[in-house]
């Protein structure tokens, strides 16, 4: 116990542990196994969808004439399908999936009330295939991240709230007395996300605020659920792999401490910056470029935190897939923080804010941070739940390059595309068709790195489907990136 | 951390803060707009969207037109969207107290369309002559048509390929010789309002609307030979919509708002955003713009052609004895298009037209 009183060891797991203790956890894994795999499999599926509508997307911008008789195809439609499906449908159900593990072995009991779980994801995947259905048929309530039409909202409500009580009782079964650092995210993960969705639905919807307020609300509502939804879980998840997978404590929990409280404060109060120079009062817009710039104390103290963690331990990334994909993830985060306080400083935004420079950062944090963390959770949960290991190390690989370099392409093609578009479109004395053409190459650009998304997500679905289907790997031994050498590393990776 | 109440209080307490903060304030502070008016009682600004409006703006929404476009001028120390002739002044909250939803936009794939409606030529109503659209299967005859050669004599210095410019007609640059003699007869209105003296068309040829077989050398650079014709008055009459463009666009010689191009409807005008909507490239070959054919149907002209068919040229044009004819979506699409509209002066916006441009005073009312 230290001053905080947050044990230390809390997730540290010694090759030594007692088989009760071994036993324990394979009873927990085992009680979670139908609910998580509802929310993973599910979640999969949307991704494959949503990849399909982002190649669409991608092409159809430098195609437009395509499809241009069909109403449910045009490109102002399947982009924001595209977007909802990612958001709601695959980043939203895979982070519930490794939130609802994480509750479950660190609250130290078997799942309770697994019909709650399984009817929150029944109604979750109604209510995405409702929206996104309502989306292309033109029913988009036309407010960017809330596109889904009430009938939608209102089940992924429901849904919601299902997968919130369960939290919550969860949180109530849990033994021993130490809240680890996880779970302090994961629950307020769970709080922040049903009060975002409702106070964003209701000013919106139900009771509408008045002209310019709506904007505000509804970036408000986007940067919250980017920073106290997928940011929490994702570092709530990486602050569980990195210790977990390199068998070590957690550097400093003052850190982190620090890191959580300053996180919750600075990143809810972004989201403004967003409508820089828009009609609204200076001093909404000033806050959060302030708070942006403030959220740079959490990304430090986290960054910090972890990199210390793994200091002298990053070899290991040469096995590990799990350990491989959140580190690249935690980083991504630095890089997420840093590139979104770049773009809200004002003589900045000036040039970006109406540019591709927004979707990278969107890609960055949803995609490069949130996602990598949930695909390394995934490789580390899934085979506990299956009892069987990945089949193909080379698979893994495979998925990780591509993804990696897929992602680090595109926002490199955004962010680079979006800044001379910007500087073009600020520039009077060229046309403005000049902004939009020369950032087209970078849109094919864009394409050709979604198509190396795309194959990664091929990859890690087959490779899930042969998990699924009871094709993996029957061993005591992780499967590893690369061959162990002599003494490697222990067996928990 | 001592117990869960902390832990709770916590986290609800960062959640409420911001939220107070970033939308409860906010709404109290400027939530309960009221539109405008001078001391009678009158001039009201903003209206209430009408219903075809309110409509169009579900159009808008649905078909994600805000993916693309944004709706707001930013002030002019904070960029250059005034420079670029978006709007007179910033946008304000006021702008937009009927909007709902509010489309301010966060990319500018496209334009911004804050003020597209206010660019619009005054007598937008006027509807194509019907003998546009029959006789747009033969588009080498008509398309280059319009231009209104008779209205102003000074024009004449300027070179005659911008009027032939248009991309529609870029496979048959041969047309430019025969519009120049032949002005349709049944074209009056559209070629009065808003085909402005070919004199405009220099200023603004750097746009893409301009063929680059045509005019190459002047369509990347503003255009330095026009500020000497562009004010003849035949000119400013010419866009009435649009005075501060005429005036700013003399004296900064840069791009007014995208003037007409032969053989397409005024600019800006409903029948512009109709034929825009249904074939962008039509208009501007560079345009990344979608096309939305599905809001448009093709139908066999059954006694006479209706008023509010397509003003179709080239590959565009439906086949003979059929017309291609908006939908009502379509019609609401565009009638809110041609609302938005920022123009009327807000009390508490300096309106920043008079430094930009030159000092000849702008005929918009309470400057």
């Amino acid at each position: 116990m230290n001053a905080t009183g947050i044990p230390l060891k809390q997730p540290s797991v010694s090759a030594a542990a007692g088989d009760a203790e071994q036993l324990e956890r394979a009873l927990i894994d085992a009680s979670t196994r139908l609910p998580v795999l509802m929310f993973y499999t599910s979640a999969m599926a949307w991704l494959i969808l949503g990849t399909l509508l982002a190649g669409f997307v991608s092409f159809k911008l430098h195609s437009p004439d395509m499809f241009s008789d069909i109403s449910f195809l045009t490109w102002g439609r399947v982009r924001p399908a595209h977007m909802n499906v990612m958001v709601y449908g695959w980043a939203s159900m895979a982070g519930i999936g490794t939130a609802i593990w994480l509750m479950a072995r660190l609250s130290r009991t078997v799942l309770r009330y697994p019909l709650l779980l399984v009817a929150g994801a029944g109604f979750w995947n109604l209510g995405v295939l409702l929206g996104v259905g309502g989306i292309l048929l033109g029913d988009s309530t036309g407010y960017p991240w809330l596109e889904f039409p009430r009938y939608a909202a209102i089940i992924l409500f429901v849904a919601y709230t299902l997968v919130v009580s369960w939290a919550v009782l969860m949180f109530r079964f849990r033994r021993g007395e130490q809240i680890y650092i996880t779970q302090w995210y994961l629950l307020g993960a769970f709080l922040w996300f049903p009060w975002l969705y409702a106070a964003g639905q209701l000013m919106l919807f139900v009771v509408p605020v008045q002209g310019v307020l709506q904007s505000a609300v509804g970036w408000w509502y986007a940067n919250n659920l980017l920073f106290l939804w997928f940011g929490a879980i994702g570092l709530g998840t990486a602050y569980y792999m990195i210790p977990k997978v390199i068998g070590r404590p957690v550097y400093s929990y003052h850190l982190a401490a620090i890191g959580f409280w300053s996180y919750a404060l600075f990143s809810s109060w972004t989201g403004m910056q967003r409508l820089v120079d828009g009609p609204f009062p200076a001093w909404m817009i000033t806050a959060s470029i302030a708070a942006t710039i403030l959220t740079i104390i959490p990304v430090a103290t986290v960054g910090l935190n972890h990199h210390m963690t793994m200091q002298g331990y990053f070899p290991l990334m040469h096995y590990s897939p799990t350990l491989r994909f959140t580190v690249f993830g935690a980083m991504s985060y630095t890089v997420f923080s840093l590139v979104g306080v770049l773009i809200s400083l004002r003589s900045v935004a000036r040039y970006v804010n109406f540019t591709q420079a927004s979707i990278a950062y969107s890609h960055l944090g949803l995609y490069a941070f949130f996602t990598m963390v949930i695909f390394g959770s995934m490789y580390y949960i899934v085979p506990r739940l299956i009892g069987s290991e990945w089949r193909y190390a080379s698979l893994i690989k495979l998925h990780f390059w591509s993804s990696a370099y897929g992602i680090g392409l595109m926002t490199l093609m955004l962010l680079a595309g979006g800044f001379l578009q910007g500087a073009n479109m600020e520039n009077p004395s060229l046309a403005f068709s000049e902004s939009t053409e020369t950032v087209l190459p970078y849109l094919r650009g864009r394409s050709l790195a979604g198509l190396l998304l795309t194959v990664s997500h091929f990859i890690f679905a087959y490779h899930f489907g042969l998990m699924l289907l009871g094709l993996g790997r029957k061993s005591t031994v992780p499967t590893f990136l690369n061959p162990v050498e002599a003494e490697g590393p222990e067996g928990h990776l | 951390m001592k117990g869960l109440a902390p832990l709770f209080l916590g986290i609800f307490g960062t959640f409420a803060f911001s939220w107070v903060g970033l939308t409860v304030i906010p709404n109290w502070q400027i939530g309960h707009l009221n539109p405008q008016s001078d001391e009678e009682g009158t001039d009201i600004y903003p209206m209430p969207q009408s219903g075809m409006v309110a409509r169009g703006a579900r159009v808008y929404a649905a078909n994600g037109c805000i993916y693309c476009h944004s709706q707001q001028v930013r002030a002019d120390y904070a960029a250059d969207d005034i420079e670029r002739k978006w709007g007179e002044r910033r946008s304000a909250p006021r702008d937009y107290i009927f909007e709902r939803p509010v489309f301010l936009g966060k990319m500018r794939m496209g334009q911004d369309i804050a003020n597209v409606g206010a660019r619009a030529p005054a007598e937008q109503e006027s509807p194509l002559p019907v003998g546009a659209a029959t006789s747009a299967t033969s588009p080498p005859q008509q398309g280059g048509a319009p231009v209104p050669s008779p209205a102003p004599g000074g024009a004449s210095p300027s070179p005659p390929p911008p009027s032939a410019g248009s991309p529609a007609l870029a496979s048959s640059p041969a047309t430019s010789p025969a519009n120049a003699g032949s002005p349709p007869p049944g074209a009056p209105s559209p070629g009065a309002t808003a085909s402005p003296s070919p004199a405009g068309s220099p200023a603004t040829s750097h746009l893409p609307a301009a063929s680059p077989a045509t005019s190459p050398p002047a369509r990347w650079s503003p255009s330095p030979n026009a500020p000497p014709v562009s004010p003849s008055p035949s000119a400013a009459a010419a866009t009435p919509g649009g005075t501060t463009s005429v005036s700013s666009g003399a004296s900064a010689g840069g791009a007014p708002w995208p003037v007409q191009t032969s053989g397409e409807p005024p600019m800006y005008s409903a029948a512009w955003h109709h034929v825009h909507l249904f074939s962008p490239r039509s208009i501007n070959i560079d345009s990344d713009m979608p096309s939305y054919r599905f809001l448009y149907r093709a139908r066999r002209i059954s006694d006479a052609p209706s008023a509010d068919a397509l003003h179709l040229t080239g590959s565009d044009a439906p086949p003979e004895g059929w017309e291609v004819v908006p939908t009502f979506d379509a019609k609401c699409l565009v009638a809110y298009l041609m609302s938005l509209n920022q123009s009327h002066p807000l009390k508490e916006v300096r309106s920043a037209a008079p430094a930009a441009a030159s000092p000849a005073p702008s005929p918009a009312p309470g400057k």
